[in-house]
């Protein structure tokens, strides 16, 4: 056996999703640094001259898509890789460089936003060199996980409903980098709340649920499901079913919330305050992930109450366009999703999520969160009767703001300890991998 | 017994080379070229002086390994340290042509033996522990001496006088026998590059740096923004010693390829800010930084790191490193500034690809999957765009939408709403109100999800394109702290003049209408009954004196600019108050304009303040100094400047 090939045999699962993992933080790290660097650019505008050309309105570009298609996406690499079979055998050694491929995208697309490219969609902001060469890293992905996916159709144990699960799965990961481009396009854009400006009910309704069905499909490619815990995981699915039929059956164009039919609609989500925590205790996890399973579902619960209770008419027209609102996205993005996607990396990783689990960083992230979202709830609550309340300095808002910077400093803080210790994961891993490969070689 | 404590120390280790540093620094570099030119020597003769300087340095650093007449390294030393001394006492005779480059030579002879012969025996010198941290100290505190203002700007004659002193105290402290410690070993990843790869990369980083240093040195703006000034040196000292022992502690834990690559990084962007007179600031910053880490590298690397297996292949190896990354890679440097006046980009990529050179031999012999398929895909996306290009590309666009771009490129939206929300106050402040229909045709539509400024759906209909230029250029001036950064950067080129017209082209139909609406607000009577005369004056101060001041700021900035120079309030003419109204209705036309300005002029309103705030604005001006009288109203005809 080769060198090469003894390396490639040897390269063992939890090296492929530490590496994803560090990737992940990697972003994170680097999209927290900027968040810092906004926040001080909003108390001294004047640094913004330091900066040249690379103002505010810029970065913010680079932080958003980074926290997006970075944080928000590199671990689902990490867990896509595990339940394809793509961090096994001869198709382990192409998962790095996946990863690189997609890292290499984002590197070169905030050049691309510093440098003044964008195709003016907030979320989707996909234009000119970077709009092709995202979704051809996606495409390097698909390649991979198909591959994988052939490679095991035969010689795997599995049922017959997870291949045809995967390979739907498949399907619609094809679909994901030809949508990216087409959606980036600006000739395209979604009904618009007459009332706000902002997404119809209808459409908040069909993303949350989107989010639903990935909550649901995680569990099966990261655990067993306990036996004898069958009803919560049928209700939830024919739960998601129902609500998706009522979302199907929902006018499309442009509706205000002050429409009863799409508050009451989007209202319907509460339904997965209970379901989701029974759902997930159905499952079998490993017990590292114990605290960020609990602080996902705490984000969750929190995510689904405030999003309902800020669309409510009078309410969304109070905080629309203010702090307020930042700060409920802040809950979905840093809260919710950034939970979810570490108590996934935890359980990808077993004992070695470690890295994730200690507890100054948990408490400083996620405390660190929370009081940021309460800050700017405060600030989005002053902006609603005082327009100028942001838009010009005083007293309170400085005071505030500076107790967002420290915030955004603290995650920071827990963010780069997270960083640290992938790296020392993962180096540790490598050298275990070095000598692996010198033992065989010998 | 404490003396040998001292000794063990390292400290005179650490001194020599902050001695060695400052001599090279303050006097080689900067106080000889003041005196050069105090004595008119200048043009081709400096060149000839400088070239003995290089020619002098670059013998002696690769003789002295070689010379056996002085076997001796402390003697070595001494000599090295006693010509250097020498020859800064000797620029202060009056010299001419020939003088000046017998002592440039002397110069530059006196520094090739001392900087060869202290680093191949530094180790011996730097104590049992630590040595890399005290070589970064050494380093440091020679850069932070230089840099403090008193030194830094003192005559020639001083910086001589001082060169020459420190040379002396050099001999002194120099141990008079060698010490037997063995040179610790360090984390060294650098011994596995070879050693060409190595001086490849040291050369690449000094001509950065010489020719960085050149061009701020001789170009006065530059010059201004980054050496001149207390706070300035200050600030550069510090930076540099906080980054010499940043170097000294990664040279220690990550090896010489982090530090190299580091130090890289930081001066290349500090080249390329170089370019753009408004990035300046940062490249100040950077640049020392980027120094700092490689000169406690150029130290320690012959002295502690390298994989010499003998003190005599020690000195060899600093020899050829000084003469070819420090004396020759340096005159290129100062050659290609000389010529050209800054780096060029291409510059910059070729110095950084032989700096990562080993890095990167390492990363594709290591990485090489991921090398391919990064090329690959990248590759692909260029190929990709190229023969498929954007179909608005090439065609010709309006002003109008090369504006839209502008504000697109800029991320405007993400403090800006272009959304007036019907029914809502937003319809005042920002109105009218567009249609859906006119919303879904814009490609794509800019409605955006945050304010932290107004929103600019109809800002064409409130703001004149003088007043968003004048806001463009300085923000904080123009409404009244404004956290918006200038974009004075954009009227360098066409994109600001674009942008102001995409923005004045925002306004719907239902403006006329807007503006009778607008006529009709009055401040409440809850808010006119908590009006101060005292708080108007201070928003008066912060929001309407730049233009309404005889000495405002924006006033006296842009009165060539004004169509009609805006009316100083202490003086009149009025021209929307007449005097023959009565003082309620003067007031309210007060707080109608202190709110929404003066539709179709320069007066932009200030919508987002509250009733209270007009109110306070409207009754102080009513009190004080907006008081129309006939005899100076109508003095001044309307659109002639006074």
């Amino acid at each position: 056996m080769s060198p090469r090939s003894a390396e490639v045999c040897s390269r063992d699962d939890s090296q492929i999703i530490a590496n994803a993992a560090w990737h992940s933080l990697l972003w994170l790290v680097i999209g927290n640094c900027i968040g810092v660097l906004l926040a001080v650019l909003l108390l001294v505008p004047a640094l913004n001259r330091w900066l040249g050309e690379w103002t505010y309105g810029r970065w913010i570009m680079v932080h958003m898509n980074l926290a997006l298609y970075g944080w928000g996406s590199l671990p689902m690499l990490g867990f896509l890789f595990k339940v394809y079979g793509a961090d096994r055998g001869t198709p382990a050694a192409w998962c790095r460089p996946v990863l690189w491929a997609w890292s290499a995208a984002l590197a070169v697309a905030s050049l691309t936003w510093l440098s003044g490219e964008s195709s003016g969609k907030l979320f989707l902001d996909w234009s000119g060199y970077a709009r092709i060469a995202f979704p051809l890293a996606m495409l390097a992905l698909w390649l991979l996980l198909a591959v994988s996916f052939v490679r095991t159709f035969k010689t795997a144990d599995a049922a017959w409903t997870a291949r045809i699960a995967k390979l739907l799965g498949l399907a619609i990961l094809l679909a994901v980098p030809f949508a990216i481009y087409v959606a980036s396009s600006p000739n395209l854009y979604p009904a618009v709340n007459p009332d706000t400006g902002g997404p119809t009910g209808a459409s908040q309704l069909e993303s949350s649920l989107i989010v639903v069905a990935i909550l649901l499909m995680l569990p099966f490619g990261l655990a067993r499901r306990k036996k004898g815990s069958l009803w919560p995981v049928a209700a939830s699915w024919a739960a998601l079913v129902a609500e998706s039929a009522l979302c199907v059956s929902m006018a499309r164009g442009d509706t205000s919330h002050h429409s009863p039919a799409q508050f009451l609609s989007l209202g319907s989500l509460l339904l997965w305050l209970p379901l989701t925590p029974a759902y997930y205790e159905a499952f079998e996890w490993h017990a590292n992930t114990r605290r960020w399973r609990s602080a996902f579902l705490w984000w969750w619960g929190g995510l689904l109450v405030s999003g309902w209770v800020l669309f409510l008419p009078g309410v969304l027209d109070y905080f629309k366009f203010t702090d307020g609102l930042v700060g409920h996205s802040f809950t979905a993005m840093a809260g919710f999703l950034s939970a979810l996607l570490i108590f996934v990396m935890v359980q990808l990783l077993g004992e070695d999520g470690w890295i994730f689990t200690q507890t100054r960083s948990f408490h400083a992230w996620n405390w660190g969160v929370f009081a940021y979202v309460v800050i700017m709830s405060l600030s989005g609550w002053f902006e609603g009767s005082d327009p100028a309340f942001t838009i010009t300095f005083g007293p309170l808002r400085n005071v505030l703001y500076i107790l967002r910077l420290a915030t955004g400093v603290i995650m920071l803080a827990a963010s780069l300890e997270w960083l640290v210790d992938a790296s020392a994961l993962l180096g540790k891993r490598e050298l275990a991998t070095a000598h692996v490969v010198q033992e065989k070689t010998a | 017994m404490w003396t040998g404590k001292l000794r063990d120390s390292g400290w005179q280790g650490a001194s020599l080379v902050a001695i060695t540093y400052i001599y090279f620094l303050i006097f080689a570099q900067f106080a000889f070229l003041n005196r050069l030119d105090a004595l008119g020597i200048a043009g081709t003769q400096l060149k000839s002086v400088m070239a003995a300087m290089a020619a002098g340095g670059i013998l002696l650093s690769l003789l002295t390994p070689r010379i056996t007449l002085w076997p001796s390294p402390v003697l070595r030393l001494r000599l090295g340290l006693g010509a250097s001394g020498a020859a800064a006492l000797f620029t202060l005779l009056p010299l001419g042509r020939g003088t000046a480059i017998a002592v440039a030579l002397l110069i530059g002879a006196g520094l090739g033996m001392l900087t060869v012969t202290l680093v191949t025996h530094l180790g011996q010198w730097c104590g049992g522990k630590n040595q890399i941290f005290k070589v970064g100290i050494g380093t440091g505190v020679g850069y932070l001496l230089c840099n403090v203002p008193a030194f830094f700007a003192a005559q020639p004659l001083v910086h001589a006088i001082a060169a020459c002193l420190l040379c002396l105290a050099g001999i002194g402290i120099t141990p008079r026998t060698i010490a037997t410690s063995p040179v610790e070993p360090a984390a060294d990843k650098a011994s596995t590059f070879p050693f060409a790869f190595i001086v490849a990369g040291f050369a690449a980083l000094v001509w950065l740096d010489s020719a960085a240093f050149f061009i701020i040195q001789h170009t006065a703006s530059l010059k201004a923004g980054t050496w001149q000034g207390t706070a300035h040196l200050w600030t550069n000292g510090v930076l540099h010693l906080c980054a010499a022992l940043g170097s000294a502690y990664l040279l220690r834990r990550r090896g010489l390829s982090l530090v190299l690559s580091s130090a890289f990084f930081m001066l290349a962007c500090a080249c390329l800010l170089l370019l753009d007179p408004t990035r300046v600031l940062l490249a100040s910053m950077l640049y020392p930084i980027g120094v700092s880490l490689y000169s406690v590298a150029l130290v320690a690397y012959p002295s502690l790191l390298s994989s010499a297996t003998s003190i005599a292949e020690r000195g060899r190896q600093a020899g050829w490193l000084y003469a070819i990354a420090g004396w020759i890679a340096s005159a290129l440097g100062i050659g290609m500034a000389q010529n050209l006046g800054h780096v060029p980009s291409g510059f910059v990529a070729a110095a950084g690809s032989v700096v990562l050179l080993p890095w990167l031999l390492k990363l594709l012999r290591t990485r090489t999957r991921e090398i391919a398929l990064v090329g690959a895909i990248l590759l692909a996306a260029f190929g990709i765009e190229r023969v498929h290009p954007p179909a608005h590309a090439s065609a010709p666009i309006s002003q109008v939408e090369r504006g839209r771009r502008v504000y697109i490129s800029e991320g405007c939206i993400n403090c800006h709403s272009q959304y007036v929300r019907p029914h809502t106050r937003d319809v005042l402040m920002w109105g009218p109100v567009e249609s859906l229909d006119a919303l879904h045709r814009e490609q794509p539509p800019l409605i955006g999800n945050r304010r932290q400024g107004p929103d600019l759906a109809e800002v064409g209909v409130r703001r004149s394109p003088l007043w968003l230029k004048m806001h463009f250029f300085n923000p904080a001036e123009v409404s009244g702290a404004s956290a918006m950064p200038s974009y004075a950067f954009l009227f360098r080129d066409q994109r600001g003049d674009d942008l102001v017209a995409y923005l004045e082209s925002l306004r719907g139909p239902g403006a006329q209408e807007h503006i009778t609406a607008q006529e009709d607000w009055r401040p409440s009577a809850a808010a006119v009954a908590r009006a101060n005369a005292g708080s108007g004056k201070q928003l008066y101060q912060h929001y309407c004196a730049t233009c309404h001041s005889r000495d405002g700021k924006t006033r006296a900035t842009w009165q060539a600019s004004f169509k009609r120079l805006p009316t100083d309030l202490t003086m009149g003419p009025f021209f929307y108050l007449p005097s023959a109204d009565r003082p309620e209705v003067r007031l309210n036309r007060l707080e109608e304009i202190a709110r929404f300005g003066i539709p179709g002029t320069d007066m932009a309103g200030h919508e987002y303040l509250t009733g209270r705030q007009v109110a306070s604005i409207g009754l102080w001006l009513s009190q004080n100094v907006a008081k129309p009288h006939p005899s100076n109203e109508q003095h001044i005809p309307s659109g002639v400047k006074p």
